[in-house]
């Protein structure tokens, strides 16, 4: 445990050292990939451990974005007590979820959890509170002065966005090495077994739900902070797609993979974009290459390796051995 | 009265699109035990292709024609060559699972991707195959107009055709063993694998008439069909995702609802009366309106 603190906190020095060097636009894409690192937490933690699937994640981050602009702009409440907002209402809204998801098998679940993604935003599109289609402002603010006149705005959005990372995937991991963790790979790999050993499996499922739905919402205002608004456009059904890719990816249930799927998943755009490019710039090219890459992507990773690049090398260690 | 009696109609030619999609899910669920989603990908991908036929020729029922072969190929073409390979790679471990709801996930994507290099995506419009403009009568118009009613009347045939398909020939005696008990109908002698691709192909092909009609008095574009995937879904899951008399009667039930509360309540409410009905089916009656006291199979 200390040492695991211990290795978090070299990390988070070395990631401020990196901050330093590099340019302005990485570092931006640092913050996205916190962003993402924490919201596909959320996906290891519910589907790897428990064994339930959500498509609703991006829902979820929407429900995270929302509470933390609301509380932001109308409490004018400091902004560490906005993320705090996001964590809790999405955490209330997972469990509200989870209850209804926990009595719910494969197909099931996993159609509600679409609906979700295809609805919030709609719904967040019809009401005036929420600021209809061009959504509404969610503005951290400058980084503090003494950090000098060379400290921009992009630096401020990562030192967040990855203190946030770090602090949640520090929790999570301690959550899954926990009892808790041990109980739901339990209730995944056999969910008759794991009651007969006297697990409530209901009510883990619906802890599950909910431990998840607060990671995903505080990726939620993470990544409003990165674009400074929250919009029903920022949380589409195509991002609730890219996290369940990033996850698989990853491997679905491990969790320091979940950095390489972040990776992933912000490096695809820029692929895309150098290959359009190259390819002649078509406008329709522009847009739906990256969703071309990450099918492909999830489709071949479904078929050849569903359990993570890691899987192969360790079964062909197995068979050595 | 008359406010009534319109709602209804017109839920009632909302339903029967709805009944389409779900109809389609119901039948790949049965054979396949898999939730298509990329069900959505491939009406949308055949109602472009019909959009192509009836724009150049300005024939609706060409398009329709087109449009329903498209779908049944894509069906076929998904089973054969994408779902045989997942399930031979059948995996173990975590993602058992999640593996083939993921994987028709990744198809709808790369559909969607396909439509958009192709066709891009601003919106494009059929011209409908009959007029928009509500009946009236004497001095009244109601908003009820003959597509309404070509709709409701060409989901009956298509029904009609299905039923007959099912119940009476050799085929559908066989899509129905292999759905009930496909170890003891390879048995029997029934080629369940093949039997399988064909009801891919007709879920396939009820796919694209789906999204040719809702495509007649809406727009299409790469994600015009979305919202048509979820309330299919929910209308299956009111039916019990078993049944395929259960998720037409539920498309129906649904249809009349939801157009309900859009003319009693507003838009705004629409979705979130859609997903009210699902978690209430869910948690009150999660086998359906069809079940028979018979326990969900996994």
């Amino acid at each position: 445990m200390r040492k695991k603190l211990a290795l978090f906190i070299l990390l988070g020095w070395v990631l401020l050292l990196i901050g330093d060097r590099v340019d302005e636009l990485r570092v931006y894409q640092g913050a996205q990939i916190a962003m993402y690192t924490i919201a596909l937490a959320s996906i290891v933690l519910l589907t790897g451990y428990s064994g339930q699937v959500s498509l609703g994640n991006g829902a979820m981050m929407a429900v995270g974005g929302y509470s933390a602009a609301l509380t932001l702009n109308n409490l004018g409440s400091p902004v560490w007590f906005a993320f705090v907002m996001a964590v809790v209402v999405s955490a209330l809204f997972g469990a509200f979820l989870g209850a209804a998801a926990a009595r719910l098998s494969g197909p099931y679940l996993a159609g509600t959890t679409l609906a979700l993604a295809v609805g919030l935003p709609e719904i967040a599109n019809q009401f005036a509170f929420l600021g209809g289609v061009p959504g509404i402002l969610f503005d951290v603010g400058f980084p503090p002065a003494r950090f000098g006149e060379e400290f921009t705005q992009y630096k401020w959005f990562f030192w967040i966005a990855s203190f946030i990372a770090l602090l949640a995937l520090f929790i999570t991991s301690n959550i899954l090495q926990s009892r808790y963790g041990r109980t739901w790979r339990a209730i995944r790999s056999h969910s008759l077994a794991a009651e007969l050993s006297g697990v409530n499996s209901g009510r883990m499922k619906i802890l599950a739900f909910t431990i998840s739905s607060a990671l995903a919402g505080l990726a939620g205002a993470v990544m409003a902070m990165t674009i400074s608004l929250v919009a029903p456009g920022a949380y589409t059904l195509s991002l609730s797609f890219a996290l369940v890719t990033g996850a698989v990816l990853a491997g679905v249930s491990s969790l320091p993979g979940v950095v390489f799927g972040a990776l992933i998943l912000v490096a695809i755009p820029e692929v895309a974009d150098v290959l359009a490019t190259r390819w002649g710039g078509d406008e329709n090219l522009n847009n739906y290459l990256p969703g071309l890459i990450v099918s492909v992507l999830l489709i071949l990773s479904v078929i050849f390796t569903p359990n993570g690049p890691g899987e192969k090398l360790k079964s062909r260690h197995h068979k050595k051995a | 009265m008359q406010k009534l009696l319109e709602t209804f109609l017109i839920g009632l030619s909302t339903g029967s699109i709805y009944a389409l999609m779900s109809l389609a899910l119901v039948l790949v669920w049965r054979s396949t035990r898999v939730v298509n989603f990329a069900q959505a990908g491939q009406a949308m991908l055949s109602t472009y292709i019909g959009f192509e036929i009836s724009t150049r020729t300005e024939i609706f029922w060409l398009g329709l024609l087109f449009a329903i072969a498209a779908g049944a190929l894509l069906g076929a073409g998904v089973d054969y060559f994408f779902m045989r390979v997942l399930f031979k790679h059948a995996v173990s471990g975590p993602a058992a699972v999640v593996a083939p709801v993921i994987a028709t996930l990744g198809l709808l994507g790369l559909i969607r991707s396909i439509v958009g290099l192709i066709w891009g995506g601003e919106f494009k419009t059929i011209k409908s195959p009959a007029s928009t403009d509500g009946f009236t009568f004497g001095e009244t118009t109601i908003p009820f107009s003959a597509l309404n009613l070509l709709i409701i009347v060409t989901v009956f045939v298509i029904l009609i055709i299905l039923a007959i398909i099912f119940q009476r020939t050799n085929l559908g005696l066989s899509l129905r063993a292999s759905a009930y008990a496909p170890e003891i109908a390879q048995l029997a002698g029934i080629r369940t694998a093949r039997t399988r691709t064909i009801g891919w192909a007709i879920a396939g092909g009820v796919g694209g008439v789906a999204g040719m009609l809702v495509t007649a008095s809406n727009f299409l574009s790469p994600y015009s069909l979305d919202l048509l995937l979820v309330f299919g879904f929910i209308a299956a899951v009111i039916g019990g995702l078993e049944s395929m008399v259960g998720s037409v009667v539920g498309a129906l039930i649904l249809g009349i609802a939801l157009t309900f509360i859009l003319n009693y309540i507003g838009t705004s409410l629409v979705f979130i009366g859609g997903f009210a009905v699902l978690i209430v089916v869910l948690l009150v009656k999660p086998d359906g309106i069809m079940a028979r006291g018979r326990a969900r199979r996994a």
